[in-house]
């Protein structure tokens, strides 16, 4: 049926274009595969409440570390799906971390007001340029890394990071 | 250095447990997104459905992280400019680039060399609804802010400061810039002069 011929083609084309652009984005450093987070394990950062946490305790874990800011209406979206990621994944070795780019006093007051479940650090200029050497050229956010139990970057997002590539992309660490 | 706020005071807060019952409820409210549209019904068994889907995801995803890829430098996303109007006007410019926004209620204008007379006047943006801080207006295209100084000074030179922060429509935001030009004003009656394009700047804001 030609209809369905047409889909079949369609769909191959679509595939096909995916592929190669995926393969082209890939080498266009827009994944940071198998790079050592390092650097990034070895931050401690004050938590919005002033305690220093280090990013080394989460190590073994998978981890996810997504750089945000209140003034980020797109972090902010996204959110409430990475809450639900935590709450349904954690207890198998997810764990969040969000690093704001933000005033303590409104990283708090957001974060109690979605119920966030995992840590927000406070970042700073620091933090930023962190994130530029992790592939964040122009310093945007939101912007999300995720690292392996091995300690070894899998993938960096700029821009959301949206609910099923998160799960395909942690579902094979897990 | 003399500064003032603008007229715009921030946005009113909407309770964000709100947003928070409609994330609950599963798809909050307007979050359509590319690479996130919904494949609809049509001729064609399941599992070729599924391919399709999957094909149209992995597209959505790579043309997703090639409008990233050519994401604008902020100072050219939001190129400012700046030129004596006259005697005691300058008038400052942003030229926001198509797909971006900027934020009306972030927008803060200082000078040094001279003393605003006034709080200056900003055009009404376009309205947004942001999920968590209610009603937001924004800029798009080109946007003038006349700033009136408190006496006139022909001939003197004039930095104006401009802060902003905006947003590209694809999802990503920059953290608030400053930039600055230096204009000179004209004599009296003289005609207005020639818009200074702002240097980019490698330093931006930062707390």
């Amino acid at each position: 049926m030609t209809t369905r011929r047409l889909l079949l083609v369609f769909g191959s084309l679509a595939a096909a274009a995916a592929l190669v652009a995926g393969l082209y984005f890939g080498r266009a450093g827009f994944s940071a595969d198998g790079r050592d987070a390092a650097t990034l394990l070895a931050i401690t950062l004050p938590d919005a409440s002033g305690t220093p946490q280090t990013l080394a305790q989460w190590r073994g874990k998978v981890l996810v570390v997504n750089f945000w800011a209140t003034w980020c209406s797109p972090c902010r979206e996204e959110m409430p799906e990475f809450v639900r990621a935590q709450t349904d994944l954690g207890a198998r070795g997810l764990q969040f971390v969000g690093i704001a780019i933000d005033a303590p006093d409104k990283v708090r007051a957001f974060a109690d007001e979605i119920g966030v479940n995992y840590p927000s650090l406070i970042g700073g200029y620091g933090a930023m340029e962190l994130s530029k050497t992790l592939g964040n050229r122009l310093m945007a956010l939101p912007f999300t890394v995720v690292i392996d139990r091995q300690g070894a970057i899998v993938h960096t997002q700029l821009g959301p990071l949206r609910d099923a590539q998160l799960r395909s992309i942690v579902g094979q660490l897990l | 250095m003399d500064s003032l706020p603008t007229s715009t005071g921030s946005a009113p807060n909407r309770p964000f447990a709100d947003r928070a019952a409609a994330a609950d409820r599963g798809r909050a409210p307007g979050r359509d997104r590319p690479g996130g549209r919904r494949i609809g019904a049509g001729a064609g068994g399941p599992a070729r459905m599924v391919v399709l889907a999957a094909a149209l995801a992995t597209a959505g995803w790579a043309a997703v992280a090639a409008a990233q890829a050519k994401l604008l430098e902020p100072e050219r996303a939001f190129a400012f400019a700046g030129r004596g109007l006259d005697d005691r006007t300058i008038e400052a410019r942003f030229v926001v680039a198509d797909g971006y926004y900027l934020y009306r209620d972030k927008l803060k204008f200082s000078l040094d060399g001279a003393v605003l007379g006034a709080v200056p006047a900003l055009p009404q943006g376009k309205v947004k609804d942001d999920e968590f801080f209610g009603k937001v207006e924004t800029y798009r295209g080109m946007l003038l802010v006349r700033l009136p100084l408190a006496a006139a000074a022909p001939g003197r030179s004039v930095t104006v400061r401009a802060e902003s922060q905006g947003c590209a429509d694809i999802g990503v935001c920059y953290p608030p810039q400053v930039q600055q030009v230096t204009v000179a004003l004209p004599a009296a009656g003289a005609t207005p002069g020639v818009p200074v394009e702002a240097a980019p700047e490698k330093k931006r804001w930062f707390n």
